[in-house]
């Protein structure tokens, strides 16, 4: 047996030299990296699940645009000029959910008042295949394939105009030749977002309609949104503007950010608490044994090896530890992924309704595989600190021994 | 290789003003094959003469050799791997580890001398044998009288054939007929196996078996006695 082999053999016949101490010092900390796995899969399903239903609403996973389009000072400014065609956009087939779309500011005017907006030309059977806009229909009917000249509004923005379905509303904007753009819009339908800002802010037409209000060629469009949210954006699309959903709906980037660091402080502090109870437990642990190390010492093992068999005692406990851990977590995630958890029995049962979308309250959690070393070498990591003050303690007390 | 201890002292500084010598001008050469023993008092200071002879405490004065090599200018670490290279111990109260069996107990320092695991196996069970524990080394110490524990110790103490086997009052803790059977075993593998021992004891009933007996008072070595035994 090589003298490592022989170092771990020993420290592990140690680590249940107590039972039952040893066994609630795995139960703890297994249990508290369980735990941990099973709530960063359920935050990041939980988030997952969050932007998915906003982003398949209407904003998508990311945008790609021409270089130029949007404002390099300010994002949201945006410069209707600047088109592009599938030409100029070499590998569109490497986005494999996608729409084309054209945008631009335009006033809307009602019975009573005129009123600004963002007015987006979709394509119609493209769009009701991978967005859900369709679903936000309160009143009237989503565009229709064949139609033209029609126009979806927000609820709220309805309201403020006071126009109902059936009507028609005067359309003023810039076409992309400089020209003033008008043209009579009729009223198909009327979206609800839940009451979110995007209901006072959003108008909707058949792409073509755009384009000729805008007097663009055919061919030509602002921008094609993705909502393919499992691949990565292309690399050879660096020349394009892509702005990521995170840019486009900051609100949500930053709470689903929010809600990841926030779990890893938990996690961490969970960490801490239950490493400052070990190495309480792993200091008494040491102590008893003090004699029993002088005397080691006596018969031939150096402080070196007495410190060493003692890490890896702990290494091999904490192995044992984040082994069952991990599988607790990936169990409980299993059990949550058939059996998803209802997030309403945090709101007492009140519906979830964030930047005007209601979240489905059902997250079925899925494993992230990179938790599974993360928060074991998270563990490992405290388990040294938790480590260095006893040790310090051994190595101490061994120099000043006999 | 002789051990040889010229003009030590070992002065016990417990704060400024209180001094305690341990051991005073103290000079001793402990020859091949010997069987020596260090006999007195409580306090009067066989455990630092021991402790000083392992390197496990340093002289505050006098040299301290191994045949040639001085044990005073090694290390910390240096010192255990020379007692672990040429020394073997037995305590008072055994030291054996809980955790392992006996039979492991005594592959312990062997297994840190880095031997096969042949040579292990073989080693273990001639120790074995010669403390008469062939049929126990399954049993863990808790499962063995003190008198088995002792000879364990033994057993571990002599399965690396060292060149000196230190024990400090090694039949303290046994009534006086397994004490007088720990000392007979002592004088067994001196005259078989040429193996040199020096150990303490206040029991003065034990003695006469001794080869060369120390007397020792106040650190000083005041009488020394060479029987023809
Ligand atoms: N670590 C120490 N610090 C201070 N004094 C000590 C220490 N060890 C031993 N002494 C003193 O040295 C003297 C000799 O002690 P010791 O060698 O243990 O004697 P013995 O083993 O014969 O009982 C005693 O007076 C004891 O109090
Ligand atoms: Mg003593």
């Amino acid at each position: 047996m090589s003298g490592f082999a022989y170092l771990v053999k020993f420290s592990y016949r140690n680590l249940f030299r107590v039972p039952r101490r040893t066994l609630i010092m795995i139960l703890s900390l297994s249990l508290g990296c369980g735990f941990i796995i099973w709530d960063l899969n359920f935050a990041n399903s939980g988030s997952k699940e969050m932007m998915k239903e906003f982003l398949s609403q209407y904003a998508g996973n990311y945008h790609i645009t021409h270089p130029d389009f949007y404002d390099d000072h300010n994002k949201k400014e945006f410069n209707l000029y600047k088109t592009m065609s599938d030409a100029e956009l070499e590998e569109k087939d490497l986005i494999q959910l996608s729409t084309k779309r054209v945008n631009a500011p335009v006033f809307i005017s009602g019975e009573k008042k005129t009123l600004g907006v963002l007015l987006t030309g979709l394509d119609v059977v493209k769009e009701k295949k991978i967005s859900t806009l369709y679903k936000a229909i309160s009143e009237g009917r989503f565009l229709a394939e064949a139609g033209d000249k029609e126009i979806i509004l927000g609820k709220k923005f309805a309201k403020r105009i006071n126009v109902k379905v059936g009507e028609q509303v005067a359309t003023v904007g810039q076409a992309i030749d400089g020209s003033i753009a008008n043209d009579l819009f009729t009223v198909v339908g009327v979206l609800d977002f839940g009451g979110g800002d995007l209901e006072e802010s959003l108008a909707f037409t058949q792409l073509q309609s755009a384009q000729e209000l805008l007097a663009m060629p055919l061919e030509k469009y602002h921008q094609r949104v993705s909502f393919d949210m499992d691949s990565e954006i292309p690399l050879s699309l660096k020349n394009h503007e892509i702005s990521k959903w995170t840019e486009l709906l900051p609100e949500i980037g930053v709470s689903v950010r929010f809600i990841d660091n926030f779990t890893w402080i938990v996690s961490i502090i969970i960490v801490v608490v239950v490493s400052l109870g070990l190495s309480n437990t792993l200091m008494i642990t040491f102590f008893e044994r003090e004699q029993e190390f002088t005397s080691l010492n006596i018969i031939g093992a150096q402080t070196s090896w007495i410190t060493a068999s003692l890490m890896v005692e702990v290494f091999v406990m904490g192995t044992i530890a984040v082994f069952i851990g991990a599988l607790l977590g990936f169990a409980a995630t299993t059990y949550f992924n058939y059996y998803p958890i209802n997030i309403e029995i945090f709101t007492g049962g009140k519906p979830i309704i964030m930047g005007g979308i209601t979240i489905a309250p059902l997250v079925r959690i899925y494993s992230v595989p990179q938790y599974y070393w993360q928060v074991p070498l998270m563990i490992y990591f405290f388990l040294i600190l938790t480590m260095i003050y006893p040790l310090i303690r051994v190595i101490r007390r061994s120099k000043n021994a006999v | 290789m002789q051990f040889e201890l010229s003009h030590v002292d070992k002065v016990y500084e417990s704060s400024e003003e209180i001094k305690v010598y341990g051991a005073k001008n103290v000079n001793i050469k402990i020859p091949e094959a010997e069987f020596m023993a260090l006999v007195g008092p409580s306090g009067s200071g066989k455990t630092t003469i021991l402790n000083l002879i392992a390197g496990l405490i340093l002289p505050t004065a006098g040299s301290l050799k191994h045949g040639g090599e001085d044990i005073t200018s090694m290390s910390l670490e240096e010192r255990t791997k020379h007692r672990l290279d040429y020394m073997g111990f037995v305590f008072q109260d055994y030291q054996l580890l809980p955790i392992l069996t006996a039979a492991e107990n005594i592959e312990f320092p062997l297994q840190l001398k880095g031997f096969s695991k042949k040579e292990i196996k073989e080693r273990v069970e001639w120790a074995l044998t010669q403390v008469g524990l062939e049929k126990l080394g399954n049993r863990f110490p808790s499962q063995l009288s003190g008198g088995q524990q002792q000879r364990v110790s033994i057993a571990r103490a002599i399965a690396g054939r060292p060149q000196l086997i230190l024990a400090d009052e090694p039949t303290a803790n046994l009534d006086s007929k397994t004490a007088q059977e720990i000392i007979e075993l002592f004088l067994k593998l001196n005259k078989e196996f040429k193996l040199t021992f020096i150990f303490s004891t206040h029991d003065q009933r034990l003695i006469d078996q001794v080869r060369t007996v120390l007397y020792v008072k106040d650190g000083q070595i005041s009488e020394s006695r060479v029987h023809n035994v």
